[in-house]
């Protein structure tokens, strides 16, 4: 990966650039955070002409309400990944593209959302990154369709039949493993 | 600490960086992290950890991506700077109040000329109307003299035609009364009918120095010997009547004309009789 030629900002320096609308500072967060924010949005839209599309306008949303975005209560990447989730599932949920998409409901597209992204993440169409980490199968499916797919945990444990109080626990475990992992 | 160790446990941490709660919750939430230190680094932990992940995760979008996004928002200063213009304007509206009365201004300037001239105008139209009125006067009074002087030129051809007319009728006596020693060079002619009484000056003929205010010359008629007062009459060189209407007289010897106090006298003076004829 071409990665150590990224220009490459502390999150701070993000933020103050962003808060002064210095256009370095949002080529900074597209070369540190695109990727990252597609993974997101190709998940839920899994057309990559669309999700291109949205992956720009949630690039002008944070770069035009910078001044929403409070350090305080969350890092950057939290906030951008939330304004990325929310375009995309806006997208999904619109007359244009559901009837553009078979006039399917959420329910019973799950599953064709999860083939298709079988095929299109494709580690040599799209560059995807191999799957370092490996969380148990059951962990991975909740916090997949929630923090990837635009699931809320409701709709996670109603697609999934288990209560809701497994659904909050296995995300909690999934983070936990997470965060072993990464330290 | 059993309090934010089993906030932390319930799991709602995770919902929160994974935006699953409502605005109420978040609320509560960003509370209880103000609150308990632990909390809001276990929230830091959480995020750090779902950044990472997310990361790992990601998939590249196409390299010209980056740049028709700043494209956009190159596009998007261009539209933006007037807006930006008026916020550098908006703190300088307090000293150019009069910027905004600058068109007031004007106006009124205007409507001041405007008042000016208005009031030229009116005055330049009433000295002009003025002029006319007193043009129209003259051109009354000149009018008013024409149709004296038409008037009088039909009246003196009535007299004209009448002389004629009584120079020819044997009806009429024509009696030239001559100047007397005081007034050798006078001369007066007296029309009198004879049948009618009727007695009348001839102006025209008329040959008398002019009288003076206090004065006016009266004729007599002698009849049977006395002296019968016809009227008084001034000697002007321009008469306005050719003829004059006396006093009617009949069986008439004589006429003579006197130079008495202005109105007349009951009794002729007789030294100052400048007239005298006989029939």
């Amino acid at each position: 990966m071409a990665a150590t030629t990224k220009i490459s900002l502390t999150e701070e320096q993000l933020v103050k650039g962003l808060k002064a609308q210095d256009t370095a500072a949002i080529q900074a967060l597209y070369e540190q955070y695109s990727g990252a924010l597609m993974g997101v949005i190709i998940r839920i839209i899994p057309i990559e002409e669309i999700a291109e599309d949205l992956l720009q306008d949630t690039f002008l949303r944070i770069w035009n309400s910078t001044r929403h975005y409070d350090p305080s209560k969350g890092r950057l990447f939290t906030w951008m990944m939330n304004i990325a989730r929310n375009i995309a599932i806006d997208k999904y949920r619109s007359k244009d593209f559901r009837n553009g998409g078979k006039n399917q409901t959420i329910e019973n597209n799950v599953d064709l959302i999860n083939e298709t992204n079988e095929v299109i993440f494709n580690a040599d169409t799209l560059g995807i990154k191999d799957m370092v980490t490996k969380l148990k199968p059951e962990f991975n499916q909740v916090l997949e369709m929630v923090y990837f797919k635009g699931y809320t945990h409701v709709e996670a444990a109603e697609e999934l039949s288990i209560p809701l109080g497994t659904v909050k626990t296995r995300i909690r475990m999934a983070i936990m493993e997470l965060r072993k992992h990464f330290n | 600490m059993e309090e934010a160790k089993a906030y932390i446990e319930s799991g709602i941490l995770e919902l929160y960086v994974l935006g699953q709660l409502d605005a109420p919750e978040q609320q509560e939430v960003e509370r209880m992290a103000d609150l308990f230190p632990e909390i809001r680094s276990e929230i830091a932990a959480i995020e750090l950890a779902m950044e990472k992940y997310a990361l790992e995760k990601a998939v590249q979008p196409k390299p010209q991506l980056m740049n028709k996004i700043l494209q956009q928002i190159n596009a998007q200063e261009i539209i933006k700077e007037p807006e930006i213009q008026e916020a550098i304007i908006t703190p300088l509206n307090t000293a150019p109040a009069p910027k905004s009365l600058r068109p007031l201004q004007f106006a009124l300037a205007a409507c001041l000329a405007l008042l000016a001239m208005s009031i030229f105008a009116l005055y330049t139209t009433h000295s002009r109307l003025s002029d006319a009125n007193q043009q129209l006067i003259v051109m009354r009074q000149d009018r008013e003299k024409f149709a004296a002087t038409v008037n009088f030129m039909k009246n003196e051809n009535k007299d004209l035609q009448q002389i004629n007319q009584i120079t020819t009728d044997p009806t009429w006596a024509k009696v030239k009364l001559a100047g007397t020693q005081i007034s050798p060079k006078a001369s007066l002619m007296v029309y009198w009918h004879k049948e009618g009484k009727h007695v009348m000056l001839d102006n025209a003929s008329m040959a008398l120095p002019e009288n003076d205010k206090e004065h006016q010359y009266q004729l007599w008629a002698i009849v049977q010997g006395k002296p019968v007062d016809l009227g008084v009459f001034d000697a002007d060189s321009r008469p306005k009547k050719l003829l004059l209407d006396m006093k009617a007289v009949s069986n008439v010897q004589a006429f003579a004309v006197t130079l008495e106090k202005r109105g007349g006298s009951p009794g002729p003076t007789m030294e100052k009789m400048v007239l005298i004829s006989s029939i």
